[in-house]
């Protein structure tokens, strides 16, 4: 069905360790098998890397060596009358030209029907510049309104994507809510569901599993705060937190105050995380902000059952209340703790949701998704 | 082009080739490609409009595509209907006059309905207001696209078919057109409106997609061929009737009564009067068998009155309500009040439309009412004008025997007046007739410059009140035929005319002109020394400095000041500063504790917070303007923090200063850190939370029910918690004492002071706070308040306290039932004074509770409440007396209070003792002899010896 075209796909980085980034060189890999070819871009190469195949089969490059300078503005007089400021401005000025005049090199080579999919917006800084004629550029934003409405982004959006053929959130919740903010070009994409295990979890251990980095936006601290609510009416019940991360301490110190040491383990961090699903029966997550999260729907992909803050679209999105999971209001403490308690206490309820989720997180598989970004390829072209 | 995605079927109408090239140009510049533009033209349409449709064509042949109808004449959905005979394209979509279609609108349609499979597709639209200087959504469009969805029964989404949202930016799947033969009534000129709802009942699925489609319809003419409008609505109406669908019947009738109808009659006053006369003529022909009456009683009075009279071709009454729609709250007819009590617009005998009773105008006197004063007629002739009117006067109250009467002209934006009396009066039974006679250059001199709008009002005197009336009048009035001469102070060059006008807001005003030769020279030079290039750099040269200065008065560099500069100043010893619920009030604990440092004569300098308004603080205080640099300058160097809630945030606490949180309440709703909000911010805006909590050196409780709530979720530390209870509640038990030995009455000087009297109870309304961060809003209570006067007006005065964040909005009662003390600075004072709370969740119960007098909950949304913000506890279970969830639950309760009241006794005295343990009347001596411990000197020392 695909008629190979050339898809460029620009990201902050090339290899930088991060969803978005692991989210490119998937993307590129599947685009690729479907015949087109594939370009990826970042602004720079990063210095915290994420493993990369060696020879990932598509072109990787990088503008930058490293995290291109911020812009300068003098603040004042005494800030105006300095040189040096001045002369690194010039300087970054001139060296972004040169990055925009070699992103344009990169572009012209498209044959007609190309594409261009910004995965983030601060990299339309580059594009929005850069020599396009001829190509769809298709913009991106991997988090919920109301994260980027909190951050600088917002602004960087409206400016940046107003004018685009069509750029993507990652719900359809999400892009009403923009449409309903003046951005009429917004479309939805879902995430990818990365891969499905042959053999679903057993649901025997008697554990609960949360994976993620132990920061503050994963919002540990109020998992624990709920699990000291559950514990003691589940004594044979534990906690398997995975992940490891800057709140790490704090939140072990926490543990031990709510005397909860007896029933939490700590397995840090993990790569094998289908294998910690496996030894689980219960998956929860009790973030403060989401975009799509994949760690939800690979716990699904798994059958295991999820309880959840619903903390942003994508959650409501992956999950649904009652059916294949149990979503608690975001913050509620006391609603976790009681889906928790009703996911542990219950086998039959548990195996049925796990069931059910296992089927329908299939919904976002690979070649599901892959199907309808051709769709949108060709609805761009129409 | 093979099949195109979509087909826009565009007639030309009134708007002509300029409008059609607007419409056309829009389709062209779709991102969906495959679009075209089908242009259907009447074999009698103008040249001009038949030139910019051939050019359009000319400019591309592929996608513009111009048809000619056989027959001439006709109403638009000839054309249309030709136009959908002749699309090709998978989905057709009708765009009316002038109207554009949004960048990417067809594509967003086409591809919803591809993926929906859906066969209509619908969106979100807007017109041009009246002015046609912007563009606005309608008002229930929000309610329609609260997320993009797909429906299958029109019951799902009924504004599609009670408003008329299918009148615009929607497509439909040209199959689907064909298969269900849908066309436009050709019979019709609104033909657009019974058309939608048609397709919306014959398609199976409809999607609806939250993106805007179509812009610039044409504004609103709610006076356009008015049959034709109601003969659209009743086919949809019969329409409606034959699915059976007769809930969104109702609706729909309502709505055509209110957007139709109402929408007509506020037109009224900038209509001319043969227009009105004609409009009252057609209406009276065609609205009768239009207008449901059970549907009609279900309208707000005035709109009522305004349909009725609409319907009754009435065109002189119709004028009437207008003003009384466009200017709420004012008597515009004279009102009636029959032997039954009810009181009706005049000529209203029998008639329940007529009935107003509601709008409570009977309940005021002359001098509170907004009256109508309408000016009948104005002449000119050179400066003398003479000016007539009639002032409409309900028959319950009027002036004195001998009134007089001024007509006065007051600069618009300012306080100066002219004015001359008014030469005749006349007083019949429902009003006043005047007329006066005046020397309009002689008498109104203004300077010429910066006061060339006059307002016109007259003043009615009978030597006790004064009433003061806008004059209104019709748009079609006055005229250029009514000009004065003009002499301002200024001299003939600043202007020599006076031409009256009506405004906006529909009263009589004057403004200075200049229409000869010397005033026209200097305005225009006046003009250009204002306008040109020096003049205009000079301006932006002003605002720029303007800006600089609001930069030096914002709270950003105040706060960076008050850290860098100010926390460096020494403390001043003995200073202390007092805020009570941010500024707002002079009251609470603070202020309790303020009074016993006062009554002790300890020598501290007490220096007042006040925010907006010093009213209702002690005159002889130190008062300081909440974040004024004062404020801050003496933030920073107080030795003491007093306060109730918290001073801002960002304000660092100076070391060696002693911040006394004497907190405003227990909790029942989850606070702190145990708030959902709180709880979901992210760890900067928590970690400033803490910091602003750990600011507190003492904080007060009154049980140990805070300890384990308040001072748990705010993380704070045993040493700083005070168990003392609250200073505020001492006066609750010194009035508890008075009680038992002397009894209620009197009441006191409060009471006088609210006109309580005491043969009535007390009862004190008092709901929380249900609003969230954000400015002040005006809210509906949940206690319908007129309901309650209307029952229990002889046996209770109702007090209504609304949140000291919030205010309420209130019906008009008869004198003596419903007070508002909102605005009241001590609640202590009105906890004393009330016989009987009614509150649902604020904290105030617990603080009644100490006086041991009935408590009735009124919590319509407990269990939502509940759910919504957690709660402590169970309120059913531990409530200190009747819950009620319904009004006739609550009046059932008053209605026997005493007998419920005696079951709940000891509930309220376990309620009582669990969270106000701490209070025993004298927490503003403990308070005192802990926190300003230094301070006391021996004589001062009372508190030592009671221990």
């Amino acid at each position: 069905m695909s008629t190979g075209r050339d898809v460029f796909i620009v990201a902050n980085s090339t290899d930088e360790l991060g969803g978005v980034t692991g989210w490119m060189h998937r993307m590129a890999h599947l685009l690729q098998e479907q015949g087109h070819r594939v370009h990826t871009v970042g602004v720079h190469a990063a210095e915290l890397t994420m493993a990369l195949p060696e020879d990932p089969g598509y072109p990787v490059t990088a503008l930058y060596p490293a995290h291109p300078p911020t812009p300068w503005t003098p603040k004042g007089v005494r800030d105006r009358l300095r040189i040096p400021a001045r002369r690194r401005e010039a300087a970054r000025v001139a060296r972004k030209r040169q990055a925009v005049e070699r992103l344009s090199e990169i572009f012209r080579a498209a044959r007609p029907g190309g594409v261009v999919i910004v995965t983030q917006v601060w990299a339309m800084e580059w594009v929005g510049e850069a020599d396009t004629d001829g190509l769809t550029v298709i913009g991106m934003s991997h988090e919920s309104y109301d994260y980027s409405r909190a951050s600088h982004r917002y602004r960087w959006i409206k400016n940046h994507y107003a004018g685009l053929e069509r750029w993507l959130v990652l719900t359809e919740e999400d892009a009403d809510t923009w449409a309903g903010d003046g951005m009429n070009n917004v479309g939805f994409m879902p995430n990818a569901l990365a891969s499905l295990p042959p053999v679903p979890s057993p649901r025997t251990g008697r554990s609960v599993a949360s994976i993620g980095r132990l920061t503050d936006q994963k919002g540990i601290d109020m998992l624990l705060d709920a699990w000291a609510l559950v514990a003691p009416e589940r004594p044979d019940w534990t906690l398997d937190v995975y992940g490891a991360g800057e709140d790490e301490a704090a939140l072990r110190a926490q543990c031990t105050g709510l005397g909860l040491d007896g029933s939490v383990r700590w397995g840090g961090r993990t790569d094998d995380v289908p294998g910690a699903l496996a030894r689980s029966s219960v998956f929860v997550q009790s973030s403060r902000g989401e975009g799509f999260p994949l760690a939800l729907m690979e716990a699904m992909a798994s059958g295991v059952p999820c309880a959840a803050f619903d903390c942003a679209p994508g959650v409501r999105e992956i999950v649904r209340d009652g059916q294949d999971g149990l979503l608690a209001p975001a913050g509620d403490i006391g609603a976790l703790a009681d889906r928790l308690l009703r996911l542990t206490g219950n086998p039959r309820m548990r195996d049925a949701m796990g069931d059910r989720a296992r089927t329908g997180v299939q919904r976002f598989s690979e070649a599901e998704i892959v199907r309808r970004w051709e769709e949108l390829f060709a609805l761009l072209e129409r | 082009m093979n099949t195109p995605d979509v087909s826009c079927v565009i007639t030309p109408g009134p708007g002509g080739a300029t409008a059609l090239r607007a419409s056309v140009g829009s389709v062209l510049g779709q991102s969906l490609r495959a679009v075209e533009a089908l242009v259907v033209l009447a074999p009698d349409t103008d040249d001009a409009v038949r030139a910019a449709a051939g050019a359009l064509t000319e400019g591309a042949p592929e996608r513009v595509r111009v048809l000619t109808t056989e027959t001439p004449g006709g109403f638009a959905a000839v054309r249309r209907n030709a136009g959908l005979s002749t699309a090709r394209g998978t989905y057709v979509l009708v765009l009316g006059d002038g109207e554009r279609l949004q960048r990417h609108a067809c594509r967003t349609l086409w591809e919803t309905g591809e993926r929906t499979r859906a066969d209509l597709v619908a969106g979100g639209w807007t017109r041009l207001t009246g002015d046609g200087a912007k563009e606005q959504e309608p008002p229930w469009q929000h309610a329609l696209f609260p997320r993009s969805r797909v429906v299958s029964r029109l019951t799902d989404a009924s504004e599609l078919v009670v408003r008329d949202a299918l009148v615009t930016g929607f497509c439909l799947r040209r199959e689907a057109v064909e298969r269900h033969g849908l066309r436009y009534d050709e019979d019709l000129e609104h033909s657009e409106i019974p058309f939608g709802p048609r397709a919306a009942s014959a398609v199976r699925r409809i999607a609806l997609v939250r993106r805007r489609i179509v812009s610039e319809r044409a504004p609103a003419d709610p006076g356009r061929d008015l049959a034709g409008l109601v003969e659209a609505h009743r086919r949809v109406c019969h329409l409606l009737e034959a699915q059976g669908l007769t809930g969104l019947l109702e609706e729909r009738e309502r709505a055509f009564l209110l957007d139709r109808l109402v929408a007509l009659v506020r037109t009224f006053p900038t209509l001319p009067a043969a227009e009105r006369e004609r409009l009252a003529a057609t209406a009276a022909r065609v609205l009768p068998e239009s207008v449901p009456e059970p549907v009609l009683l279900t309208l707000p009075p005035v709109e009522r009155v305004g349909v009725r009279l609409l319907e009754r071709g009435d065109a002189d009454g119709v004028l009437t309500a207008a003003y009384a729609l466009r200017r709420r709250g004012t008597v515009a007819a004279p009102l009636v009040q029959g032997r039954d009590g009810r009181v009706r617009w005049q000529g209203g005998d029998e008639d329940p439309a007529l009935d107003v009773t509601e709008l409570g105008h009977q309940h005021r006197a002359f001098g509170e009412l907004r009256l109508m004063n309408r000016l009948t007629r104005y002449e000119a002739d050179g400066g003398r004008v003479l000016l007539e009117g009639r002032l409409v006067l309900p028959d319950h109250t009027g002036p004195g025997p001998a009134p007089t009467a001024r007509l006065e002209f007051r600069v618009r934006d300012g306080a100066r007046t002219f004015g001359f009396p008014v030469d005749e009066l006349r007083r019949d039974a429902t009003g006043i007739s005047w007329r006066a006679r005046a020397d309009l250059s002689r008498v109104l001199r203004p300077l010429g410059t910066r006061d060339t709008l006059w307002d016109a009002r007259m003043v009615v005197e009978d030597g006790r009140v004064r009433s003061v009336s806008d004059l209104f009048a019709a748009h079609d009035l006055v005229g250029p035929g009514d000009r004065s001469p003009a002499r301002p102070r200024l001299g003939r060059a600043a202007g020599d005319t006076w031409q009256p006008y009506v405004t906006l807001k529909d009263h009589l005003a004057l403004r200075l002109e200049a229409r000869h030769r010397p005033a026209r020279t200097t305005r225009r030079l006046v003009h250009y020394a204002t306008h040109f290039r020096p003049a205009r750099r000079a301006r932006l040269l002003l605002r720029a400095l303007g800006r600089r200065r609001d930069r030096l008065r914002s709270r950003g560099l105040k706060v960076s000041v008050y850290h860098s500069w100010f926390l460096r100043l020494p403390v001043r010893r003995g200073t202390v500063v007092f805020e009570s619920h941010m500024g707002t009030c002079y009251g609470d604990s603070p202020r309790a504790v303020h009074e016993e440092v006062r009554r002790r004569g300890l020598p501290l300098r007490c220096v007042w917070s006040y925010d907006g308004s010093r009213e209702g603080f002690p005159a002889g205080e130190r008062l300081v303007r909440r974040w004024s640099w004062r404020y801050l300058w003496t933030l920073a160097r107080a030795e003491y923090w007093v306060d109730n809630q918290g001073f801002p945030q960002h304000l660092r606490k100076p070391t060696g200063t002693t911040y006394l949180q004497t907190w405003h309440g227990s909790a029942y709703k989850r606070m702190g850190f145990d708030e959902r909000r709180v709880r979901m911010q992210n760890a900067p805006q928590r970690e400033r939370l803490q910091q602003a909590v750990h600011r507190f050196d003492h904080f007060l409780v009154r049980s140990e029910h805070d300890v384990r709530t308040l001072a748990r979720a705010y993380r704070l530390p045993e040493r700083t918690l005070l168990r003392t209870g609250y200073p505020r509640n001492d006066v609750l038990f010194a009035a508890r004492t008075r009680d038992e030995a002397e009894g209620r009455l009197p009441r006191g000087p409060l009471a006088e002071r609210l006109g309580l009297d005491d043969h009535r109870q007390v009862v004190l309304y008092a709901p929380t706070f249900r609003g969230g961060p954000g400015r002040r809003k005006r809210r509906r209570l949940l206690l319908d308040a007129a309901r309650f006067a209307e029952r229990f007006g002889d046996r209770y005065t109702l007090l209504v306290r609304a949140h000291y964040l919030e205010a309420a909005s209130l019906p008009v009662c008869p004198p003596g039932t419903v007070v508002d003390v909102s605005g009241h600075h001590d609640t202590g004072e009105l906890l004393a004074l009330a016989d009987v709370l009614i509150t649902d969740y604020s904290s105030i119960m617990f603080d009644y509770a100490l006086l041991d007098r009935p408590i009735v909950l009124f919590a319509p949304d407990l269990d939502t409440y509940a759910a919504e913000r957690g709660s402590y506890f169970d309120l059913r279970e531990k409530a200190p007396g009747p819950v009620t969830a319904t009004e006739d639950e609550l009046f059932a309760v008053l209605d026997s209070l005493k007998a419920v009241d005696t079951g709940f006794r000891a509930a309220r005295a376990a309620f009582a003792e669990e969270f106000g343990g701490y209070d025993r009347g004298d927490a503003a001596r403990a308070v005192v002899d802990t926190v300003f411990a230094r301070h006391l000197s021996r004589t001062t020392r009372t508190g030592e010896d009671r221990r």
